[in-house]
């Protein structure tokens, strides 16, 4: 496994990293027979190797579109984006990505599909089964290596996928509201589970989410967005500790002011 | 209910149950067709048809001494028909899977062959028959309209499949690494496996009326078919009813395996079969 020295436990925020992602002048505009809906528009964003950033935006404002041009599987209209110097135009296994609905194979086993990126890119069995399972404890569900798909919660499934896109290693993490459909405790738990698996690794993520609270508790930036097309309303920086605390002071402070500004756009969900 | 006696209340959460019920349920149904059919045959009372004793009778004789115009027993029948119908199946299978995925597959592709498939499709299996026969022998040709039969509904059922896998899947497999041919191998294929199976089981049920059909107009090596056509041009008539009673007996066993199998296989492959 390619792991740099580890971070463990260091705040995210406020090391000196470089540039990972440059974000150029992004838009997308969805032609579909006459009608044309113009979802982003000169959208640019720098983001820092190794940060958690994260997107809060309206219901339909592009956020799953805007991961989808980074992840290469739809081109854009115009613009680009750039990982470590070099053009994403197509996808790759350097950018890993955790789809709003799981997008797990069905008539794979969780093992099986924790060990499809392996597989594909040529991992000797015995190897592939090793790392498969390591990351299957680090998501809690080794005694769930041999269940189908269809006979796990939706957080575990949830987690099957982070493991499935953590397993092969990627710079970059795209996680699309990974928690949305999940029932508040249990995303209490995920979001945990999450920061801790965070810490262990150093990889850079990219992360999607309906709830504010959620974005502070975990994001190093929280980059506030606007209605179709989407632009960048605010960029907020935060630069407290982990595991943060939600009822203090501060973090109530910073949810109540980011919310007002959504709500400017839209309504939405705490 | 008549299954009450077994184990009181009927609960459809339990195998046992539900084993029995559909059991009762298929012996009741099955003994009104033979009721109808009996009264019929006494309230007609034409030879062409007969009551269910004397077709036993001879269906009895048949498994018992062969028919005695030919020589054959009823497992040479059966067997022969059985053996058309398996190779008939086996060859549309490996030509309309293979193709139904290319065709499901390469937008471009399908479009071309669309007109001239659908311009095929509705013609009826059997109106080939007598061209097949004569094109290919009597050996091959009721194979060849047993294909005919089974390969449309597979290769539908499969560009259908390809056609409704989710792209997210595909897209799964895109940041995962997978080249296309990967996606193709472990991603399409297997996805598409589920609705295979169903055209399987549609496929079947069409080619063994295919078979029987067929067989009509293959006289000389012909399987149930021939022994039905000969009967009937020898008229004995309780001989032509047994014939026909072994093919719907075959057919049941035919549709209930595939659909046996269609079931495992849509389960094993993370798919509710419905
Ligand atoms: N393939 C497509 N063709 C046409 N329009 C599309 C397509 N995909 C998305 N859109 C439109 O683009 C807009 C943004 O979609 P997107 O899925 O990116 O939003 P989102 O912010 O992820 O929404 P949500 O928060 O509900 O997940 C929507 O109005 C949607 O209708
Ligand atoms: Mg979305």
């Amino acid at each position: 496994m390619k792991r740099a020295a580890p971070v463990a436990k260091a705040p995210r925020f406020g090391e000196e990293r470089g540039v990972q992602i440059v974000i150029d002048g992004l838009g997308k505009t969805y032609r579909r027979e006459d009608r044309e809906t113009e979802v982003i528009e000169g959208f640019s964003l720098e983001i820092r190797r190794g940060e958690l950033i994260s997107f809060v935006g309206p219901s339909g404002c592009g956020k799953t579109t805007l991961l989808k041009l980074i992840a290469g599987l739809i081109p854009p209209s115009s613009g680009a984006v750039y990982i470590d110097g070099r053009l994403c135009a197509e996808p790759g296994a350097d950018r890993g990505m955790v789809f709003q609905d799981f997008a797990l194979f069905p008539w794979r086993s969780v093992r099986k599909n924790v060990e499809f990126g392996l597989e594909v890119a040529g991992v000797p069995r015995a190897d592939r089964r090793e790392r498969a399972e390591r990351y299957l404890r680090l998501v809690g569900l080794e005694k769930f290596a041999d269940s189908r798909v269809s006979e796990l919660s939706g957080g575990m499934k949830q987690r099957v996928a982070i493991a499935r896109a953590l397993v092969v290693g990627p710079d970059v993490i795209l996680m699309d509201e990974p928690f949305g459909a999940l029932d508040a405790q249990t995303r209490n738990i995920m979001q945990n589970q999450l920061t801790d698996i965070l810490a262990s690794t150093d990889q850079t993520i990219i992360f999607i989410t309906h709830s504010v609270d959620e974005a502070i508790f975990l994001s190093d930036r929280v980059v506030v967005q606007t209605k179709r097309p989407m632009r960048i309303k605010e960029i907020v920086e935060i630069p407290w500790e982990r595991p943060r605390d939600r009822s203090s002071m501060e973090f109530v402070e910073l949810r109540k002011r980011i919310l007002s500004e959504l709500e400017k756009e839209n309504v939405m969900d705490v | 209910m008549g299954c009450k006696a077994i184990g009181g209340r009927y609960d459809p959460g339990n195998r046992a149950h539900r084993l029995a019920r559909s059991a009762c349920v298929t012996t009741v149904s099955l003994a009104g067709l033979v009721l109808v059919w009996w009264f019929l045959s006494v309230a007609i009372d034409r030879q062409m048809l007969p009551s269910p004793p004397e077709v036993w009778d001879a269906l009895a004789d048949l498994f018992a001494n062969g028919d005695s115009m030919t020589g054959r027993s009823a497992w040479t029948y059966i067997g022969s028909s059985f053996s058309t119908f398996i190779k008939g199946f086996l060859l549309a299978f490996a030509v309309a899977f293979p193709l139904g995925l290319a065709l499901g597959y390469f937008n471009l592709l399908r479009e071309f062959a669309s007109p001239a498939f659908e311009v095929l499709r509705p013609i009826a299996p059997v109106a080939w028959a007598p061209v097949f026969v004569i094109l290919f022998g009597y050996q091959i040709g009721p194979m060849m309209v047993v294909f005919v039969g089974i390969f449309f509904p597979l290769m539908t059922s499969v560009i259908f499949g390809v056609r409704k896998i989710e792209p997210n899947w595909t897209d799964a497999a895109k940041t995962l690494g997978a080249s296309p041919l990967q996606i193709f191998c472990k991603v399409v294929v297997p996805a598409s496996i589920p609705y295979l199976m169903n055209g399987v089981k549609v496929g079947l049920g069409i080619g063994w009326m295919c078979i029987v059909s067929a067989e009509l107009y293959a006289s000389p090596v012909g399987g149930i078919g021939f022994y039905i056509s000969n009967q009937a041009s020898a008229g004995y008539w309780p001989g032509v009813f047994s014939g026909i009673f072994l093919v719907g007996v075959l057919g049941i066993a035919t549709v209930g395996a595939a659909d046996y199998l269609h079931r495992s296989l849509s389960k094993r492959m993370g798919v509710d079969a419905s």
